[in-house]
């Protein structure tokens, strides 16, 4: 296994996780006693063909589903035996996400969905719209903060989900194929801002991906097949502790 | 976790996103809270008519009577003098005196009325003419002659029935034979000073009013009466009176003179009349709101369904799946709570039109209806009560909230990885 054996030092730490779903005429076992540690600061990719168990290991990652053995500690806190409503607060304090079909709420605003997890942790208004200003600076999108949804292009909608991923400074960001809908030069656009995140304010990511562009990119890249850790490979310096 | 405001804030916003299933759903649910209003109106007023008819035909809204005079109608189960003055003196006590409208002394009995044509059953009652003319409605159902006066002695007061049977006019004489307070049979000749016709057959052919002094002097009774009948200011004052007079008179009460009844005990068919009509709008109204809420059930359903993905982007985020679903709830008790109290609203303003001229329906009437000694009146005019609108709002949110109960569940029973996955 890479990177610390202490759960309460990384940013997600799984140990013997598997994941199995119940179906006919035969169980999948998705995810296979996968053990590794994602530092803080670290740029991780997951990568691997479709079915590699990538989303489903990013997902219990995310404390989205629940182990069918093995512990996930994110920041330090071991999410199996945590309750629901443990978990949600869990992922509100501790994770953002990133989806590949942006996933903004279409009843809400630009500056509204990026503002959400804010207003759900309690941040005064103040601090949210300082934050949420600053962010939508960096990105690019400053003057789009009233938009819709609908009325934004795919990259600005998902660079919108990374400013709500990010917004709240969590410990790890997972960003499940974010590139996958997007062409090649807003890709590499939305690539900058998450690395310059990842640098300049330290939030993990990790990505779940088959985009060649976000695997150049990673720091740290794993390979998975058929739910099991194939090879890591870290590129790049060890991330500032 | 999640603040109250950014709940409701989502919960509009969904709404809005949704305007046209949202406002067909209101417009179900403004149609039931007008319906509501209107008929509760309408029901209350009907009901309040009768009330007000039985009582001022019958022995008011509450009767101070010997507790036997009920089931037997004789005279020697009348109030003793010193029951009755107890009695006129405890409906002048503050708590009980603002709510009286009149009180009236009265002897009945059971007898004989006979002319040269024939005899009949009779119902006698002797009346104070001046007290009874603002009490009861009898003489103002007068066809032939005039009412009793306070110096009249030797005369009565009959229904149509019994002077047709009888051949009677004004001005002929009957005679009227009953036990007396002795015992004994005592006949009194009267003459017939006016006739009346109420449209119910029982009261027409049978009631007949004589003066309280003729009544008492050929009855031998003295001051006792039967009953004092009390009007009060409306029916809902019935039970506060009642208690207080009771505890005013627990002494009469006490040694079996006295009872106080109200005129649901009093007039029990009338009582199960309104029992029966509230159960039928009660009926009514549970159906139409029945299907109401199944129509809300289907549109929040829907949108739980339509918004699967979305629920788990919120869960994903943080909401637990108590605060998805509440959210889900949120929505339709907001919906069902505009949409409710502005059909209330538009209720109210519909039944306003008709509170002073009230809703003619004689169009549909071919002759009297009567029943439980009270005639129904073609003309309904609605009440409003601020009871009723209290218990409307509280039923329209009662009716929003258990309809929205099945897709909140149905909303935090969603799986976060598996509505992430979901494709519309």
């Amino acid at each position: 296994m890479r990177g610390s054996a202490d759960p309460s030092r990384a940013a997600v730490h799984t140990r013997e996780v598997w994941k199995v779903f119940e179906q006919e005429p035969k169980d999948v076992q998705a995810v296979r006693a996968v053990s590794l540690a994602v530092e803080r600061g670290e740029f991780v990719a997951l990568a691997g063909p479709s079915g590699s168990g990538k989303t489903t290991l990013l997902n219990l990652m995310g404390g989205l589903t629940r182990p069918t053995r093995g512990h996930v500690w994110v920041a330090g806190h071991d999410l199996v035996g945590m309750s629901n409503r443990e978990l949600a607060r869990m992922r509100l304090e501790h994770v953002g996400f990133v989806f590949q079909a942006y996933n903004l709420l279409p009843v809400l605003t630009a500056y509204e969905n990026a503002e959400l997890p804010l207003l759900m942790s309690g941040v005064e208004e103040g601090e949210r719209g300082r934050r949420i200003g600053e962010l939508f600076e960096r990105t690019g999108l400053a003057g789009l903060e009233d938009r819709r949804p609908g009325k934004l292009s795919g990259g600005q909608q998902q660079r919108v989900a990374v400013i709500r991923a990010v917004a709240s400074r969590p410990d790890l960001v997972l960003a499940d194929e974010p590139t996958a809908n997007l062409d090649s030069v807003t890709s590499d656009a939305l690539l900058d801002i998450m690395e310059e995140l990842n640098r300049e304010l330290h939030t993990t990511f990790v990505f779940a991906t088959h985009d060649p562009r976000v695997m150049e990119r990673a720091r740290r890249l794993i390979h998975l097949v058929d739910g099991v850790v194939a090879s890591d490979e870290r590129r790049g310096p060890e991330p500032d502790r | 976790m999640v603040r109250a405001p950014v709940m409701i804030r989502l919960a509009l916003r969904n709404l809005r996103r949704q305007a046209r299933r949202s406002l067909l759903t209101a417009a179900a649910m403004i149609v039931g809270g007008a319906l509501l209003i209107f008929s509760v109106s309408l029901g209350d007023g009907t009901h309040e008519d009768w009330i007000e008819a039985g009582v001022r035909m019958g022995t008011g809204h509450i009767a101070l009577q010997a507790p036997e005079f009920l089931a037997t109608r004789r005279i020697e189960d009348r109030l003793p003098a010193e029951a009755r003055a107890a009695a006129e003196a405890a409906l002048t006590r503050p708590g009980i005196a603002e709510h009286v409208v009149a009180v009236v002394p009265r002897l009945a009995t059971g007898g004989l009325a006979s002319s040269a044509a024939g005899a009949r059953p009779a119902q006698v009652v002797g009346v104070d003419p001046v007290a009874e003319s603002g009490f009861s409605i009898l003489d103002d159902k007068l066809v032939e002659g005039r009412y009793l006066e306070s110096d009249d002695r030797l005369a009565a007061y009959i229904g149509t029935g019994l002077a047709e049977g009888l051949e009677l006019g004004v001005g002929s004489r009957l005679v009227l034979t009953a036990q007396d307070a002795g015992g004994d049979i005592a006949g009194q000749f009267v003459r017939v000073v006016g006739i009346f016709r109420t449209g119910i057959p029982e009261v027409d052919q049978a009631l007949v009013h004589i003066p309280l002094g003729t009544a008492a002097a050929w009855l031998g009774s003295g001051a006792d009466v039967t009953t004092i009948a009390v009007l009060l200011d409306r029916s809902r004052s019935v039970s506060r009176v009642q208690r207080t007079l009771q505890r005013g008179l627990a002494g009469p009460i006490g040694a079996g003179e006295l009872t106080v009844l109200g005129w649901r005990k009093a007039m029990p068919q009338l009582d199960a009349a309104v029992k029966v009509d509230d159960l039928g709008q009660y009926m009514f109204q549970g159906v139409m709101f029945g299907i109401i809420a199944l129509a809300i059930v289907n549109t929040i359903l829907m949108s739980v369904l339509y918004r699967h993905r979305e629920f788990g982007v919120l869960q994903a985020l943080g909401f637990t799946p108590r605060q998805t679903g509440g959210l889900i709830l949120a929505e339709g008790v907001i919906l069902t709570a505009l949409s409710g109290l502005l059909g209330i609203g538009l209720g109210l303003f519909v039944t306003w039109f008709f509170f002073r001229d009230g809703l003619d329906i004689s169009f549909t009437w071919q002759e009297d209806w009567s029943f439980s000694g009270v005639v129904l009146e073609p003309v309904i005019v609605p009440m409003f009560r601020a009871a009723r609108v209290l218990q409307g709002i509280v039923f329209v949110l009662m009716v929003g909230t258990l309809a929205s109960l099945y897709p909140a569940y149905r909303a935090t029973r969603i799986d976060i990885a598996e509505a992430m996955k979901f494709e519309r």
